[in-house]
Protein backbone atom coordinates (compact mmCIF):
# COMPACT_ATOMS: atom_id res chain seq x y z
CA UNK A 1 0.00 0.00 0.00
CA UNK A 2 3.25 2.35 0.53
CA UNK A 3 3.10 3.28 -3.30
CA UNK A 4 -0.33 3.73 -3.20
CA UNK A 5 -0.58 6.02 -0.49
CA UNK A 6 2.10 8.22 -2.57
CA UNK A 7 -0.63 8.24 -4.68
CA UNK A 8 -3.46 9.81 -3.31
CA UNK A 9 -3.37 13.36 -4.14
CA UNK A 10 -2.91 14.93 -7.52
CA UNK A 11 -2.90 11.16 -9.37
CA UNK A 12 -3.15 11.74 -13.39
CA UNK A 13 -4.26 8.83 -15.88
CA UNK A 14 -0.40 7.87 -16.25
CA UNK A 15 0.26 6.68 -12.94
CA UNK A 16 -2.93 4.61 -12.50
CA UNK A 17 -0.55 1.29 -12.09
CA UNK A 18 -1.70 -2.16 -11.84
CA UNK A 19 -0.97 -1.85 -7.95
CA UNK A 20 -3.59 0.69 -7.61
CA UNK A 21 -6.36 -1.41 -9.50
CA UNK A 22 -4.60 -4.23 -7.72
CA UNK A 23 -5.73 -2.45 -4.42
CA UNK A 24 -8.90 -1.75 -5.40
CA UNK A 25 -9.37 -5.62 -6.15
CA UNK A 26 -8.70 -6.18 -2.73
CA UNK A 27 -11.63 -3.70 -1.44
CA UNK A 28 -8.91 -0.90 0.02
CA UNK A 29 -9.92 2.10 0.19
CA UNK A 30 -6.74 4.17 -0.42
CA UNK A 31 -6.27 3.32 -3.58
CA UNK A 32 -9.66 3.57 -4.62
CA UNK A 33 -9.83 7.11 -3.36
CA UNK A 34 -7.20 7.77 -5.56
CA UNK A 35 -9.09 6.81 -8.86
CA UNK A 36 -12.14 8.22 -7.91
CA UNK A 37 -10.29 11.78 -7.24
CA UNK A 38 -8.32 10.91 -10.92
CA UNK A 39 -11.43 10.65 -12.43
CA UNK A 40 -14.14 12.49 -10.38
CA UNK A 41 -14.17 16.18 -12.10
CA UNK A 42 -14.61 14.71 -15.76
CA UNK A 43 -16.90 12.23 -14.79
CA UNK A 44 -18.81 15.14 -13.12
CA UNK A 45 -18.24 17.31 -15.77
CA UNK A 46 -19.53 15.14 -18.69
CA UNK A 47 -22.60 13.76 -16.90
CA UNK A 48 -23.58 17.61 -15.97
CA UNK A 49 -23.36 18.75 -19.06
CA UNK A 50 -24.78 15.33 -20.27
CA UNK A 51 -28.31 16.04 -18.19
CA UNK A 52 -28.27 19.15 -19.35
CA UNK A 53 -26.92 21.30 -15.91
CA UNK A 54 -29.10 19.14 -13.77
CA UNK A 55 -26.80 18.87 -10.87
CA UNK A 56 -28.76 15.52 -8.51
CA UNK A 57 -28.96 14.11 -11.72
CA UNK A 58 -25.00 14.20 -12.62
CA UNK A 59 -24.08 13.63 -8.71
CA UNK A 60 -25.94 10.56 -8.51
CA UNK A 61 -24.91 9.42 -12.03
CA UNK A 62 -21.18 9.98 -11.37
CA UNK A 63 -21.78 8.33 -7.32
CA UNK A 64 -23.36 5.13 -9.78
CA UNK A 65 -20.39 5.47 -12.12
CA UNK A 66 -17.76 4.67 -9.61
CA UNK A 67 -20.36 2.37 -7.04
CA UNK A 68 -20.28 0.26 -10.79
CA UNK A 69 -16.62 0.85 -10.39
CA UNK A 70 -15.86 -0.89 -7.54
CA UNK A 71 -18.08 -3.79 -8.06
CA UNK A 72 -16.91 -4.69 -11.07
CA UNK A 73 -12.91 -4.01 -11.40
CA UNK A 74 -12.09 -7.84 -10.76
CA UNK A 75 -13.64 -7.95 -14.42
CA UNK A 76 -10.66 -5.11 -15.92
CA UNK A 77 -8.47 -7.45 -17.06
CA UNK A 78 -5.63 -4.20 -18.08
CA UNK A 79 -6.22 -5.15 -21.85
CA UNK A 80 -7.48 -1.94 -22.67
CA UNK A 81 -6.99 1.35 -20.81
CA UNK A 82 -8.28 2.12 -17.56
CA UNK A 83 -9.72 5.30 -18.81
CA UNK A 84 -11.89 3.44 -21.65
CA UNK A 85 -13.42 1.13 -19.56
CA UNK A 86 -14.18 3.83 -16.65
CA UNK A 87 -16.13 5.78 -19.83
CA UNK A 88 -17.78 2.71 -20.64
CA UNK A 89 -19.37 2.93 -17.32
CA UNK A 90 -20.03 6.82 -17.93
CA UNK A 91 -21.63 6.27 -20.89
CA UNK A 92 -23.81 3.31 -20.24
CA UNK A 93 -24.94 5.57 -17.13
CA UNK A 94 -25.53 8.24 -18.98
CA UNK A 95 -27.84 6.48 -21.40
CA UNK A 96 -29.52 4.35 -18.86
CA UNK A 97 -30.18 7.61 -16.69
CA UNK A 98 -31.36 9.36 -20.05
CA UNK A 99 -33.87 6.77 -21.05
CA UNK A 100 -35.20 6.71 -17.39
CA UNK A 101 -35.15 10.70 -17.12
CA UNK A 102 -36.37 11.70 -20.63
CA UNK A 103 -39.58 13.24 -19.54
CA UNK A 104 -38.03 15.78 -17.49
CA UNK A 105 -35.09 16.88 -20.31
CA UNK A 106 -37.21 19.67 -21.50
CA UNK A 107 -37.65 21.39 -18.34
CA UNK A 108 -33.87 20.92 -16.92
CA UNK A 109 -32.64 21.92 -20.74
CA UNK A 110 -33.73 25.60 -19.30
CA UNK A 111 -32.30 24.91 -16.02
CA UNK A 112 -28.95 25.20 -16.71
CA UNK A 113 -26.50 25.79 -13.93
CA UNK A 114 -23.14 26.81 -14.53
CA UNK A 115 -21.82 28.43 -10.96
CA UNK A 116 -17.60 27.24 -11.01
CA UNK A 117 -16.31 29.24 -13.62
CA UNK A 118 -12.66 29.88 -12.65
CA UNK A 119 -12.00 33.37 -11.46
CA UNK A 120 -11.08 35.56 -13.97
CA UNK A 121 -8.72 39.38 -14.43
CA UNK A 122 -12.23 41.02 -14.03
CA UNK A 123 -16.14 40.63 -13.26
CA UNK A 124 -16.36 41.41 -17.07
CA UNK A 125 -14.32 38.85 -18.29
CA UNK A 126 -16.14 36.59 -16.19
CA UNK A 127 -19.32 37.64 -16.90
CA UNK A 128 -18.38 37.04 -20.87
CA UNK A 129 -17.09 33.94 -20.30
CA UNK A 130 -20.10 32.79 -18.31
CA UNK A 131 -22.63 34.21 -20.89
CA UNK A 132 -20.74 31.74 -23.86
CA UNK A 133 -20.64 28.70 -21.80
CA UNK A 134 -24.28 28.71 -21.45
CA UNK A 135 -25.14 29.37 -24.55
CA UNK A 136 -22.61 26.33 -25.54
CA UNK A 137 -24.41 24.61 -22.55
CA UNK A 138 -27.64 25.68 -23.89
CA UNK A 139 -26.71 24.36 -27.44
CA UNK A 140 -25.53 20.80 -26.51
CA UNK A 141 -28.96 20.43 -24.27
CA UNK A 142 -30.17 20.42 -27.88
CA UNK A 143 -28.21 17.23 -29.42
CA UNK A 144 -29.33 14.12 -29.54
CA UNK A 145 -27.99 12.07 -26.74
CA UNK A 146 -25.63 9.88 -28.56
CA UNK A 147 -23.97 12.70 -30.30
CA UNK A 148 -23.62 14.72 -26.72
CA UNK A 149 -22.60 11.88 -25.32
CA UNK A 150 -19.65 11.51 -27.95
CA UNK A 151 -19.40 14.97 -28.27
CA UNK A 152 -18.49 15.24 -24.13
CA UNK A 153 -16.38 12.17 -24.43
CA UNK A 154 -13.93 13.73 -26.87
CA UNK A 155 -14.03 17.47 -25.58
CA UNK A 156 -13.09 16.13 -21.85
CA UNK A 157 -10.66 13.32 -22.07
CA UNK A 158 -9.89 13.63 -25.67
CA UNK A 159 -10.05 9.88 -26.54
CA UNK A 160 -8.88 8.69 -29.78
CA UNK A 161 -11.06 7.73 -32.53
CA UNK A 162 -10.38 3.76 -31.21
CA UNK A 163 -10.88 4.41 -27.54
CA UNK A 164 -14.58 6.02 -28.27
CA UNK A 165 -15.44 3.23 -30.08
CA UNK A 166 -14.85 0.94 -27.32
CA UNK A 167 -16.72 3.14 -25.15
CA UNK A 168 -19.72 3.62 -27.36
CA UNK A 169 -19.53 -0.33 -29.01
CA UNK A 170 -19.78 1.19 -32.42
CA UNK A 171 -17.34 1.69 -35.17
CA UNK A 172 -14.79 3.51 -35.57
CA UNK A 173 -16.55 5.30 -38.61
CA UNK A 174 -19.38 5.75 -36.47
CA UNK A 175 -17.72 7.72 -34.59
CA UNK A 176 -16.45 10.07 -36.65
CA UNK A 177 -19.84 10.34 -38.39
CA UNK A 178 -21.53 11.40 -34.79
CA UNK A 179 -18.51 13.65 -33.98
CA UNK A 180 -18.52 15.45 -37.29
CA UNK A 181 -22.15 16.00 -37.03
CA UNK A 182 -22.37 16.77 -33.31
CA UNK A 183 -19.99 19.45 -34.20
CA UNK A 184 -21.95 20.92 -37.15
CA UNK A 185 -25.65 20.43 -35.60
CA UNK A 186 -23.82 22.46 -32.05
CA UNK A 187 -22.66 24.85 -34.68
CA UNK A 188 -25.77 25.73 -36.25
CA UNK A 189 -27.60 25.71 -32.59
CA UNK A 190 -24.88 28.30 -31.30
CA UNK A 191 -25.57 30.24 -34.54
CA UNK A 192 -29.42 30.22 -34.32
CA UNK A 193 -28.85 31.01 -29.88
CA UNK A 194 -26.65 34.41 -30.83
CA UNK A 195 -29.18 35.34 -32.84
CA UNK A 196 -31.73 35.12 -30.89
CA UNK B 1 -7.20 4.91 -38.64
CA UNK B 2 -5.90 3.22 -35.40
CA UNK B 3 -5.10 5.71 -32.84
CA UNK B 4 -5.78 8.48 -34.64
CA UNK B 5 -7.09 11.51 -32.54
CA UNK B 6 -9.92 13.70 -33.22
CA UNK B 7 -9.44 17.00 -34.65
CA UNK B 8 -11.41 19.37 -33.28
CA UNK B 9 -11.76 22.75 -35.19
CA UNK B 10 -9.62 25.36 -33.90
CA UNK B 11 -12.85 27.47 -33.00
CA UNK B 12 -14.30 24.53 -30.73
CA UNK B 13 -17.11 26.05 -28.64
CA UNK B 14 -16.37 23.27 -26.61
CA UNK B 15 -13.36 25.29 -25.19
CA UNK B 16 -16.21 28.10 -23.30
CA UNK B 17 -17.35 25.26 -21.09
CA UNK B 18 -15.69 24.95 -18.09
CA UNK B 19 -14.78 21.71 -16.35
CA UNK B 20 -16.86 21.56 -12.79
CA UNK B 21 -15.92 19.61 -9.31
CA UNK B 22 -17.79 16.99 -8.38
CA UNK B 23 -19.14 17.60 -5.02
CA UNK B 24 -17.91 16.46 -1.89
CA UNK B 25 -21.41 15.04 -1.27
CA UNK B 26 -20.88 12.36 -4.01
CA UNK B 27 -17.90 10.93 -2.51
CA UNK B 28 -19.81 11.11 0.98
CA UNK B 29 -22.88 9.29 -0.72
CA UNK B 30 -20.04 6.71 -1.72
CA UNK B 31 -18.64 5.77 1.45
CA UNK B 32 -21.84 5.46 3.02
CA UNK B 33 -22.11 2.07 0.28
CA UNK B 34 -18.27 1.34 1.10
CA UNK B 35 -19.15 1.05 4.65
CA UNK B 36 -22.41 -0.86 4.48
CA UNK B 37 -20.20 -3.64 3.02
CA UNK B 38 -19.87 -3.05 -0.66
CA UNK B 39 -16.89 -4.58 -1.22
CA UNK B 40 -15.21 -5.33 -5.56
CA UNK B 41 -16.69 -8.40 -6.94
CA UNK B 42 -14.00 -11.18 -7.30
CA UNK B 43 -12.13 -11.33 -11.42
CA UNK B 44 -13.77 -13.65 -13.86
CA UNK B 45 -10.46 -15.23 -13.71
CA UNK B 46 -11.34 -17.29 -10.45
CA UNK B 47 -14.19 -18.52 -12.55
CA UNK B 48 -18.18 -18.38 -12.90
CA UNK B 49 -19.43 -19.40 -9.72
CA UNK B 50 -23.77 -19.76 -9.96
CA UNK B 51 -23.97 -17.69 -6.44
CA UNK B 52 -22.39 -14.72 -8.38
CA UNK B 53 -25.58 -13.03 -9.74
CA UNK B 54 -27.40 -12.82 -6.98
CA UNK B 55 -24.41 -11.74 -4.42
CA UNK B 56 -23.80 -9.25 -7.32
CA UNK B 57 -27.77 -8.44 -7.11
CA UNK B 58 -27.85 -8.25 -3.00
CA UNK B 59 -25.00 -5.98 -3.34
CA UNK B 60 -26.62 -3.60 -6.02
CA UNK B 61 -29.73 -3.74 -3.44
CA UNK B 62 -28.16 -2.76 -0.57
CA UNK B 63 -26.07 0.27 -2.33
CA UNK B 64 -29.61 1.01 -3.12
CA UNK B 65 -31.00 1.07 -0.18
CA UNK B 66 -28.53 2.47 1.53
CA UNK B 67 -28.49 5.49 -0.95
CA UNK B 68 -32.22 5.73 -0.94
CA UNK B 69 -32.18 5.98 2.66
CA UNK B 70 -29.55 8.53 3.14
CA UNK B 71 -31.25 10.49 0.22
CA UNK B 72 -35.08 10.37 0.92
CA UNK B 73 -35.15 9.25 4.60
CA UNK B 74 -32.61 11.04 6.32
CA UNK B 75 -32.67 14.27 4.55
CA UNK B 76 -35.90 15.73 4.71
CA UNK B 77 -37.22 18.84 6.72
CA UNK B 78 -40.37 19.23 8.92
CA UNK B 79 -43.05 20.95 7.47
CA UNK B 80 -46.28 22.84 9.87
CA UNK B 81 -49.51 23.88 8.04
CA UNK B 82 -50.90 27.08 8.45
CA UNK B 83 -53.78 27.53 6.32
CA UNK B 84 -56.16 25.62 4.21
CA UNK B 85 -54.21 22.59 2.55
CA UNK B 86 -51.25 22.70 1.37
CA UNK B 87 -49.92 19.42 -0.21
CA UNK B 88 -46.11 17.43 -0.40
CA UNK B 89 -46.02 15.50 -3.64
CA UNK B 90 -49.70 13.69 -3.57
CA UNK B 91 -50.47 14.06 -0.10
CA UNK B 92 -52.29 16.82 1.90
CA UNK B 93 -50.78 17.86 4.44
CA UNK B 94 -52.90 17.89 7.66
CA UNK B 95 -51.29 19.39 10.35
CA UNK B 96 -47.37 18.23 10.05
CA UNK B 97 -45.63 16.47 7.76
CA UNK B 98 -42.11 15.88 6.30
CA UNK B 99 -40.74 16.77 2.78
CA UNK B 100 -37.87 14.84 1.03
CA UNK B 101 -34.96 15.77 -0.95
CA UNK B 102 -37.04 16.01 -4.74
CA UNK B 103 -40.38 16.67 -3.55
CA UNK B 104 -42.67 19.18 -4.28
CA UNK B 105 -44.54 21.54 -1.41
CA UNK B 106 -47.73 22.91 -3.15
CA UNK B 107 -50.10 25.49 -1.98
CA UNK B 108 -53.07 26.60 -3.59
CA UNK B 109 -54.97 29.52 -3.63
CA UNK B 110 -56.30 29.08 -0.18
CA UNK B 111 -53.22 27.69 2.45
CA UNK B 112 -49.72 28.43 3.63
CA UNK B 113 -46.64 26.22 4.70
CA UNK B 114 -44.09 26.93 6.32
CA UNK B 115 -40.77 25.12 5.99
CA UNK B 116 -38.26 24.18 8.99
CA UNK B 117 -34.93 24.39 7.23
CA UNK B 118 -32.68 22.13 9.19
CA UNK B 119 -31.96 24.03 12.06
CA UNK B 120 -30.94 27.43 10.33
CA UNK B 121 -34.41 28.53 9.80
CA UNK B 122 -37.52 28.67 8.26
CA UNK B 123 -39.66 29.34 5.01
CA UNK B 124 -42.88 30.71 4.84
CA UNK B 125 -44.32 29.19 1.62
CA UNK B 126 -47.48 32.17 0.53
CA UNK B 127 -50.63 30.92 -1.83
CA UNK B 128 -50.16 29.97 -4.89
CA UNK B 129 -46.37 28.77 -4.39
CA UNK B 130 -44.70 25.21 -5.71
CA UNK B 131 -41.28 25.05 -3.97
CA UNK B 132 -38.95 21.88 -3.88
CA UNK B 133 -36.79 20.78 -1.28
CA UNK B 134 -33.18 20.11 -3.92
CA UNK B 135 -30.44 19.48 -0.88
CA UNK B 136 -31.19 18.88 2.88
CA UNK B 137 -27.72 18.92 4.27
CA UNK B 138 -25.35 20.23 6.61
CA UNK B 139 -22.97 21.90 4.13
CA UNK B 140 -25.95 22.72 2.03
CA UNK B 141 -29.70 23.36 2.39
CA UNK B 142 -31.33 24.08 -0.66
CA UNK B 143 -34.85 24.59 -2.04
CA UNK B 144 -35.48 25.72 -5.65
CA UNK B 145 -39.13 27.97 -5.93
CA UNK B 146 -40.77 27.71 -9.09
CA UNK B 147 -43.57 30.21 -8.76
CA UNK B 148 -44.66 32.08 -5.98
CA UNK B 149 -43.93 33.66 -2.66
CA UNK B 150 -41.20 33.16 0.11
CA UNK B 151 -40.35 34.32 2.97
CA UNK B 152 -37.17 32.91 4.27
CA UNK B 153 -35.44 33.59 7.72
CA UNK B 154 -32.11 31.83 8.35
CA UNK B 155 -29.72 32.62 10.92
CA UNK B 156 -26.25 30.65 9.79
CA UNK B 157 -22.93 30.91 8.54
CA UNK B 158 -23.10 32.51 4.74
CA UNK B 159 -23.52 30.33 1.84
CA UNK B 160 -24.93 27.61 3.46
CA UNK B 161 -28.74 28.44 2.05
CA UNK B 162 -30.22 28.70 -1.21
CA UNK B 163 -32.98 29.34 -3.19
CA UNK B 164 -32.98 28.69 -6.70
CA UNK B 165 -35.18 30.36 -9.09
CA UNK B 166 -35.28 29.94 -13.15
CA UNK B 167 -33.38 33.30 -12.99
CA UNK B 168 -31.50 33.45 -9.75
CA UNK B 169 -30.07 31.40 -7.08
CA UNK B 170 -30.38 33.74 -3.88
CA UNK B 171 -27.48 32.86 -1.19
CA UNK B 172 -28.12 33.65 2.05
CA UNK B 173 -25.53 35.73 3.75
CA UNK B 174 -27.09 35.73 7.22
CA UNK B 175 -30.56 37.21 6.72
CA UNK B 176 -34.42 37.51 6.24
CA UNK B 177 -36.08 38.04 2.74
CA UNK B 178 -38.87 37.42 0.45
CA UNK B 179 -38.78 36.12 -2.72
CA UNK B 180 -41.59 36.38 -5.47
CA UNK B 181 -41.49 34.59 -8.72
CA UNK B 182 -44.24 34.55 -11.95
CA UNK B 183 -44.76 31.22 -14.36
CA UNK B 184 -42.52 33.12 -17.02
CA UNK B 185 -39.67 32.99 -13.69
CA UNK B 186 -39.56 36.69 -13.64
CA UNK B 187 -39.47 38.05 -10.06
CA UNK B 188 -38.64 40.26 -7.05
CA UNK B 189 -36.45 40.17 -4.00
CA UNK B 190 -36.68 41.80 -0.67
CA UNK B 191 -34.28 42.13 1.93
CA UNK B 192 -35.45 42.90 5.69
CA UNK B 193 -32.17 41.89 7.53
CA UNK B 194 -28.59 41.27 6.33
CA UNK B 195 -27.46 40.37 3.19
CA UNK B 196 -28.40 38.07 0.26
CA UNK B 197 -26.25 37.56 -2.95
CA UNK B 198 -28.60 36.84 -6.12
CA UNK B 199 -26.28 34.61 -8.57
CA UNK B 200 -26.86 33.61 -12.17
CA UNK B 201 -24.23 32.71 -14.85
CA UNK B 202 -21.12 34.37 -13.18
CA UNK B 203 -23.46 38.07 -12.41
CA UNK B 204 -23.73 38.53 -9.20
CA UNK B 205 -26.08 41.75 -7.82
CA UNK B 206 -25.37 41.74 -3.74
CA UNK B 207 -28.68 42.99 -2.04
CA UNK B 208 -28.41 44.28 1.97
CA UNK B 209 -31.65 45.05 4.31
CA UNK B 210 -34.46 47.76 2.99
CA UNK B 211 -33.71 46.86 -0.97
CA UNK B 212 -34.75 45.11 -3.35
CA UNK B 213 -33.80 43.43 -6.65
CA UNK B 214 -35.45 42.50 -9.93
CA UNK B 215 -34.77 39.30 -11.56
CA UNK B 216 -36.14 38.17 -15.31
CA UNK B 217 -35.78 35.04 -16.87
CA UNK B 218 -32.67 34.58 -19.63
CA UNK B 219 -31.27 37.82 -18.16
CA UNK B 220 -30.70 36.93 -14.58
CA UNK B 221 -31.01 39.63 -11.57
CA UNK B 222 -31.06 43.27 -12.25
CA UNK B 223 -29.04 46.01 -9.86
CA UNK B 224 -30.51 46.01 -7.24
CA UNK B 225 -31.99 48.99 -5.27
CA UNK B 226 -33.28 51.05 -2.15
CA UNK B 227 -37.09 50.73 -1.62
CA UNK B 228 -36.83 54.71 -0.75
CA UNK B 229 -35.43 55.75 -3.82
CA UNK B 230 -37.16 57.75 -6.22
CA UNK B 231 -39.82 56.84 -8.28
CA UNK B 232 -38.35 57.84 -11.39
CA UNK B 233 -34.53 56.44 -10.45
CA UNK B 234 -36.59 53.15 -10.23
CA UNK B 235 -38.74 53.37 -13.32
CA UNK B 236 -35.23 54.20 -15.29
CA UNK B 237 -33.37 51.03 -13.28
CA UNK B 238 -36.27 48.48 -14.86
CA UNK B 239 -35.93 49.56 -18.03
CA UNK B 240 -31.73 48.95 -17.93
CA UNK B 241 -32.43 46.39 -16.37
CA UNK B 242 -34.88 44.86 -19.09
CA UNK B 243 -32.33 45.53 -21.34
CA UNK B 244 -33.55 48.74 -22.80
CA UNK B 245 -30.33 50.28 -23.36
CA UNK B 246 -31.81 54.23 -23.97
CA UNK B 247 -29.55 56.69 -22.77
CA UNK B 248 -32.49 58.78 -20.95
CA UNK B 249 -32.83 55.66 -18.86
CA UNK B 250 -29.19 55.98 -17.43
CA UNK B 251 -29.50 59.93 -17.03
CA UNK B 252 -32.42 59.68 -14.88
CA UNK B 253 -30.79 57.21 -12.94
CA UNK B 254 -27.31 59.27 -12.35
CA UNK B 255 -28.99 62.47 -11.93
CA UNK B 256 -31.65 61.36 -9.04
CA UNK B 257 -29.09 58.73 -7.30
CA UNK B 258 -29.07 60.02 -3.55
CA UNK B 259 -25.68 58.37 -1.47
CA UNK B 260 -27.31 55.22 -0.55
CA UNK B 261 -27.96 54.90 -4.54
CA UNK B 262 -24.02 54.30 -5.16
CA UNK B 263 -25.26 50.63 -4.09
CA UNK B 264 -27.46 50.48 -7.62
CA UNK B 265 -24.57 52.80 -9.31
CA UNK B 266 -21.97 50.43 -8.19
CA UNK B 267 -23.66 47.26 -9.94
CA UNK B 268 -24.43 49.30 -12.90
CA UNK B 269 -20.41 50.10 -13.26
CA UNK B 270 -20.09 46.30 -14.21
CA UNK B 271 -22.73 46.04 -16.71
CA UNK B 272 -23.24 49.30 -18.79
CA UNK B 273 -21.60 49.57 -22.17
CA UNK B 274 -17.83 50.45 -21.96
CA UNK B 275 -19.02 53.71 -23.26
CA UNK B 276 -21.43 54.77 -20.13
CA UNK B 277 -19.21 53.04 -17.38
CA UNK B 278 -17.06 56.57 -17.24
CA UNK B 279 -20.43 58.19 -16.99
CA UNK B 280 -21.58 55.72 -14.02
CA UNK B 281 -17.91 56.16 -12.31
CA UNK B 282 -18.19 60.04 -12.53
CA UNK B 283 -21.44 60.40 -10.70
CA UNK B 284 -20.27 57.61 -8.04
CA UNK B 285 -17.37 59.93 -7.29
CA UNK B 286 -19.57 63.00 -6.84
CA UNK B 287 -21.63 61.36 -4.87
CA UNK B 288 -19.14 60.06 -2.52
CA UNK B 289 -15.25 60.62 -3.11
CA UNK B 290 -12.52 57.69 -4.31
CA UNK B 291 -11.74 56.28 -0.59
CA UNK B 292 -8.04 55.97 -0.64
CA UNK B 293 -6.04 52.39 -1.46
CA UNK B 294 -8.65 52.81 -4.87
CA UNK B 295 -6.97 53.74 -8.39
CA UNK B 296 -9.84 55.07 -10.92
CA UNK B 297 -7.95 53.61 -13.70
CA UNK B 298 -8.37 50.30 -12.02
CA UNK B 299 -12.01 50.96 -10.99
CA UNK B 300 -12.72 51.91 -14.80
CA UNK B 301 -10.73 48.76 -15.77
CA UNK B 302 -13.14 46.72 -13.40
CA UNK B 303 -10.30 45.09 -11.53
CA UNK B 304 -11.78 42.49 -9.45
CA UNK B 305 -9.70 43.62 -5.95
CA UNK B 306 -10.62 47.02 -6.53
CA UNK B 307 -14.30 46.81 -6.98
CA UNK B 308 -14.42 44.63 -3.96
CA UNK B 309 -12.33 47.41 -2.05
CA UNK B 310 -14.41 50.10 -3.43
CA UNK B 311 -18.06 48.28 -2.13
CA UNK B 312 -16.87 47.84 1.41
CA UNK B 313 -16.29 51.64 1.52
CA UNK B 314 -19.34 52.37 -0.06
CA UNK B 315 -21.29 49.90 1.98
CA UNK B 316 -21.11 52.13 5.51
CA UNK B 317 -23.36 54.37 4.14
CA UNK B 318 -26.04 51.62 2.57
Amino acid sequence: MGASNATVVSLTEREITADLIEGCRRGEREPFRALYDAYKDKVYSICLYYFHGDRAAAADATQQVFLKLMTTIGQFRGTADFSTWLYRLVANTCLDGARRAKAREARLAKEVVLDTLPGGASQEQDLVRAQRARLVQEALSGLPPNFRLAILLRYFDDLSYEEMARVLRCSMGTVASRLNRAQKLLASKLEVLRNS
Amino acid sequence: MMFRKHQPPADDPMRDLPLVKAPESVWASIEAALNAGEQPRAARALGFRWWQPAVAFLVILIAAAVYWTSTRFNRRWEVVRLEGAPSIGLQRLGGTGLIAEGQWLETDGSSKAEIRVGAIGTVQVDANSRVRLVAARSAEHRLALARGRIRASVTAPPRLFFVDTSSSTAVDLGCAYTMDVDDAGNGQMHVTLGWVSLEWHGIESLVPAGASCRTRARLGPGAPFFDDAADSFKQALNEIDSGMRGTDALETVLRSARVRDTLTLWHLLLRVEAGDRRRVYDRMVALMPLPSGVSPDKALQLDRETLKHWREELAWKW
